[in-house]
């Protein structure tokens, strides 16, 4: 036995050709950032549910007020008396409101409205106060005179900015759109550059800066990865305090105006008949709660799923 | 501390105010077309039939509100003649030699000339340019006031000078002559107890509403209705009124009641209302308000961070997204809704008005809703994060108990960054709640700044823009000095050797 093993040494062992290709490959587990986000996410039901169900509602939101032509300028049944103020039933979905329109579709055309402006809103606010944030946390000088500059934009009343920016721009989406983008993204910038001013002096980005990192790539590579989770939590609070922002608006006569429905606008005029016609009330609250609640909790799971250390 | 920075901190707070007021003169005074702020005045449209007196209004109105100087050639000439002397006259009629001359020298100095429309005669205007505008507004924000404040042609024995004494209702005071306000400093009943008349902030008078009265009036003046009281006044007359004795000021033109009343000039005066001031009224709302998200919100916090993942945290975790998500006008309208149903207590604030208590309880409570949810979620985020800390660990293996882990130690870390925040509430409290006053109908100062906007009422808007912002900054710089009092850590300042 022992001899037979000796004797088929040769043929059992073969030299092996030098291979570069193979010398350079490191053998540790493959991890791809972006996958493992998107594995982490995945892996909660509950998530998977909530996201299946807000994706659901914005398609929802953006295809039915087409097929439903609703428009606030038109009120078919304005004169007819008896198609106020119904209940929900088979024929009426959600009811009707105080003019005689079916809420489905004030609801559904008020949602598009609001999900197209909060979501432009956080969009612009986001790409410009990461931008700025960023280069405001790494440079010292900029600092200086930036945080002047949020102490002056952030005193100015919100309130009379939109108010005197409506009045001059007047009512409607692009406005609405301007006036919630013109001081906001300070707020972003300077959440950010917190952030940043936080991790910009830890050991690998000094010894970054040593070996010759311009700062622009430092921001991206080193800095930014880094703060996706925080900018998801960001961006979770702000849809929804945007539509709230928007609600606040309307409230105040500063929002899309008449021609436009939108979800603050009826929350604002259905407040009113609350105690006598409580659908009015809880239908369009109800799907606003709905709407924000999903997208913040999406957005919150996403930032942690975003957040390396629970890709182990 | 470093006295040096606080300092440049100060001037740093002065130039930023300096600035938001830049930007709101031009925000108001630019933007806005200056014929609209007519759009609420009565006065205005009764002189639709009078186009001269309405040309003579109308930019008499302007120059009050600064944005030009206005010049008619009736006054111009009364410089030059006597009031009825043939000259003037005929320097009165369109096309006269004097009118000329008005016009070409007005014109030279840049002021640009136009006819009435129907005497014919000139009146000239020049705009003030916008910096020259905020400079006047600056230039007359504080007023001092001195024995040589009064000015009366009628008057010319007035005395000027200062003397101790009482007041009519028994406070100790000093009383001026020749001063605008009798009583400069004096004692009373009420709260502050100490009131002082001598430095005043100037804010011009309010347009076109609360039309006539100090910007200053208007906001700290208590409101609803006089509340009388027998009062015996400095001639010996007896009489009921609501008179503020400490809020006596000099009157130009005395009439008969006011001689019988008064034994000096000084017969204009406040009276005492069954309201508080909209400052006092929203101030008493945000006070208790803070104090309730305080007393609730900071426990809670603990609490949910102590049993972080049961139920207590997701319950709270609950009420928190709740009012993330719901828009505040819709959570108060349901507060209101349920809270109404299930006590006896009143929907509106002024179904009981401001003396019962009952009227205070919903808007305290509803505007104390958003910031407890705000403290819960900030408190418990602290407190998870200090629990992991190495100093929590030590602790732990010392053989503390739980519950002294977290009063002396996690609590008194976790709370630095909280108690930052107290100031700016606090400050908070003045500028007054929007939506909670207004559903509740509330009259505080939510519905000042909105409604002065819509309004046009252009002095109240800058007024309230410079009360807020101030108080904001210097609320920030408050909470700094509060920060680095209570954790000697921490360092504002830039320190040497670190760029």
């Amino acid at each position: 036995m022992e001899e037979k093993i000796l004797e088929n040494r040769d043929d059992l062992f073969a030299f092996a050709e030098f291979d570069e290709h193979e010398s350079e490959h490191i053998a540790a587990p493959q991890y791809s950032y972006w996958k493992s986000v998107w594995r982490t996410f995945i892996k909660n039901k509950f998530t998977v549910a909530v996201s299946i169900l807000l994706l659901v509602l914005i398609l929802f939101a953006l295809i039915q007020p087409s097929i439903s032509g609703y428009s606030p300028l038109i009120a078919p049944n304005i004169n007819n008396s008896e198609m106020r103020f119904l209940k929900p039933s088979a024929e009426h979905i959600f009811g009707t409101d105080n003019v005689g329109n079916e809420v489905f579709d004030v609801v559904w055309a008020g949602a598009r409205n609001s999900i197209i402006i909060s979501f432009v809103c956080t969009g612009i606010n986001m790409i410009l106060g990461i931008l700025i944030g960023a280069l405001w946390g790494f440079s010292k000088k900029m600092d200086k005179w930036m945080l002047e500059v949020y102490n002056v934009i952030s005193n100015v009343p919100f309130l009379l900015l939109a108010m005197i920016l409506s009045y001059v721009l007047g009512a409607g989406m692009g406005t609405l759109i301007f006036v919630m983008c013109v001081t906001e993204w300070i707020f972003v910038a300077f959440f950010i550059r917190t952030q940043v001013m936080i991790i910009r002096d830890r050991e690998y980005n000094l010894a970054s800066k040593c070996l010759g990192t311009s700062t622009w790539t430092m921001i991206k590579n080193n800095i930014l990865p880094y703060l996706i989770s925080v900018i998801m939590t960001y961006v979770a609070r702000m849809i929804p305090s945007l539509i709230s922002y928007e609600v606040f608006l309307s409230y105040m006569g500063l929002g899309l105006g008449v021609t436009k429905a939108s979800l603050g606008r009826m929350i604002s005029i259905y407040t009113s008949y609350m105690s006598g016609y409580p659908h009015l009330f809880w239908i369009p609250v109800t799907v606003l709660a709905v709407l924000s609640i999903s997208l913040y909790i999406v957005g919150q799971k996403l930032a942690d799923a975003a957040d390396p250390r629970t890709h182990m | 501390m470093n006295k040096g920075y606080i300092l440049s901190r100060l001037i740093r707070s002065a130039v930023s105010i300096i600035l938001i007021m830049a930007i709101v003169f031009v925000l108001v005074y630019t933007l806005i077309p200056r014929n609209s702020i007519f759009a609420g005045d009565d006065g205005y449209r009764k002189l639709a039939a009078k186009p001269d007196d309405k040309t003579d209004y109308v930019y008499n109105i302007w120059q009050k509100q600064g944005y030009l100087t206005f010049v008619r050639s009736a006054d111009y000439f009364q410089t030059l003649y006597d009031m009825d002397s043939p000259e003037m006259a005929a320097a009165l009629q369109p096309g006269s030699d004097a009118a000329e001359e008005f016009k070409a020298k007005y014109e030279a100095q840049g002021y640009t000339v136009e006819t009435y429309t129907k005497s014919g005669r000139y009146y000239a205007y020049k705009d003030v340019p916008i910096i020259k505008h905020i400079a006047i507004w600056f230039a007359n924000l504080i007023i001092i006031d001195t024995p040589r404040s009064v000015q009366d042609e009628n008057n010319p024995d007035l005395k000027r000078g200062l003397s101790f004494g009482r007041t009519e209702s028994g406070g100790l005071a000093l009383i001026g002559s020749g001063t605008t306000h009798k009583y400069l400093l004096y004692t009373d009943s009420h709260f502050p107890w100490l009131h002082q008349n001598i430095i005043k902030l100037n804010f011009g008078d309010s347009y076109p509403t609360y039309q006539g009265l100090n910007v200053m009036t208007v906001l700290f003046q208590s409101q609803g209705s006089e509340v009388k009281r027998p009062v015996t006044y400095e001639t010996g007359k007896e009489g009921e009124s609501g008179i503020i004795f400490g809020s006596l000021t000099y009157k130009f033109k005395l009439d008969r009641l006011d001689r019988q009343k008064f034994a000096d000039n000084y017969a204009t005066f406040q009276t005492a209302k069954n309201q508080p001031s909209m400052i006092g009224t929203s101030f008493i709302i945000g006070i208790f308000a803070l104090i309730l998200s305080y007393g609730l919100g900071l426990p809670i916090g603990v609490l949910m961070a102590r049993r972080k993942d049961k139920l207590a945290d997701k319950l709270g975790m609950v009420y928190i997204i709740f009012i993330i998500a719901v828009p505040s006008l819709a959570y108060i309208y349901l507060f209101r809704y349920l809270a109404t149903k299930a006590f006896a207590l009143p929907s509106v604030f002024t179904t009981y008005g401001a003396s019962d208590i009952r009227s205070w309880i919903l808007p305290t409570i509803s505007l104390a809703l958003p910031s407890i949810a705000g403290l819960m979620l900030w408190t418990r985020r602290y407190v998870v994060d200090q629990m992991s800390q190495d100093y929590v660990k030590f602790a732990k293996a010392k053989g503390l108990s739980q519950r002294e882990i977290f009063n002396d130690h996690i609590f008194k870390n976790a709370i630095i960054p909280i108690a930052q925040g107290i100031p700016a509430s606090l400050a908070g409290c003045i500028a007054g709640a929007i939506i909670t006053e207004s559903i509740y109908a509330v009259g505080g100062m939510g519905k000042m700044l909105p409604n002065a906007i819509q309004q046009y009422n252009n002095t109240m808007v800058v007024a309230l823009v410079f009360l807020f912002s101030t108080i904001s900054v210097l609320s920030v710089l408050a909470g700094d000095i509060i920060l680095i009092k209570i954790d000697p850590r921490i360092s504002l300042a830039e320190k040497a050797g670190r760029s």
